[in-house]
């Protein structure tokens, strides 16, 4: 029988029979399935980008629908680029989680060596990233969004300014409420522009 | 006065007196940000 050049895989002979077409096929396509599996790490593996969002003009508030699912566990949430209409902390809140979000910084003044920190206990969302007139950043990681687990959130700050501070973020949230969704919040003002990108890590 | 602009997915569209008041709940909940 033929056979593939690099993974050998089954393929029927110029002389085999037509009749015997379609089990050649499925050989052929389960040989195929089971090598690309093999060769990725499972169906749905590494980080793969789930859904990407362009922010509209002068937005006070923005939700992602769709953004998480049981196909992933752990997530990382990216808003890059666009403007914000003054200095700003951006908020996640988890789309049917209202309270219980517990976050903390550590983090320190540009031009001081002095370590800070600020937290909050049981507030409605988490702070994850900044707005500035300059550029929009956040880069979160979140963990069980819609596993029915508690929460887990990583990220940090930066101001963009000679002024300002920078510092890391962590979180929590012990609701087991299954999120599907998420709304990014600027604490004051508008958003512009800019692209929000949701990536999952692959489980299997 | 009109409500600020809420976007879900690609709608950028008003916020309806509903969505506003949430809107104002959340944000009078926000702690002063850090440095800016």
């Amino acid at each position: 029988m033929a056979t593939t050049t690099n993974y050998s895989w089954s393929t029927p002979d110029n002389t085999a029979y037509v009749k015997d077409g379609a089990s050649a096929i499925r050989t052929l396509g389960s040989s195929v399935d089971t090598t690309l599996f093999t060769a990725l790490g499972g169906a749905y593996p590494g980080l793969r980008l789930i859904k990407k969002q362009t922010i509209g003009t002068g937005v006070s508030s923005v939700s992602v629908t769709s953004a998480f699912s049981a196909t992933y566990e752990n997530y990382q949430i990216i808003v890059s680029g666009g403007v914000a209409s003054g200095y700003s902390d951006i908020n996640i809140q988890l789309t049917g989680i209202t309270t219980g979000y517990y976050w903390a910084a550590r983090y320190s003044s540009y031009g001081s060596t002095t370590p800070q920190a600020s937290s909050t206990l049981n507030t409605s969302s988490f702070f994850v990233g900044s707005g500035t007139p300059d550029t929009n950043h956040v880069n979160c990681y979140i963990q069980n969004p819609y596993a029915t687990k508690a929460k887990k959130m990583t990220a940090n700050f930066d101001n963009l300014l000679a002024g300002g501070a920078s510092g890391e973020l962590q979180g929590f949230n012990l609701s087991t409420t299954s999120a599907t969704a998420f709304t990014i919040t600027p604490s004051a003002g508008t958003l512009t522009g800019g692209t929000i990108y949701v990536y999952g890590y692959g489980i299997s | 006065m009109a409500n600020p602009n809420i976007q879900i997915d690609d709608e950028v569209r008003e916020m309806t007196d509903e969505e506003f008041a949430a809107y104002q709940e959340l944000v009078a909940n926000f702690p002063t940000p850090i440095g800016g």
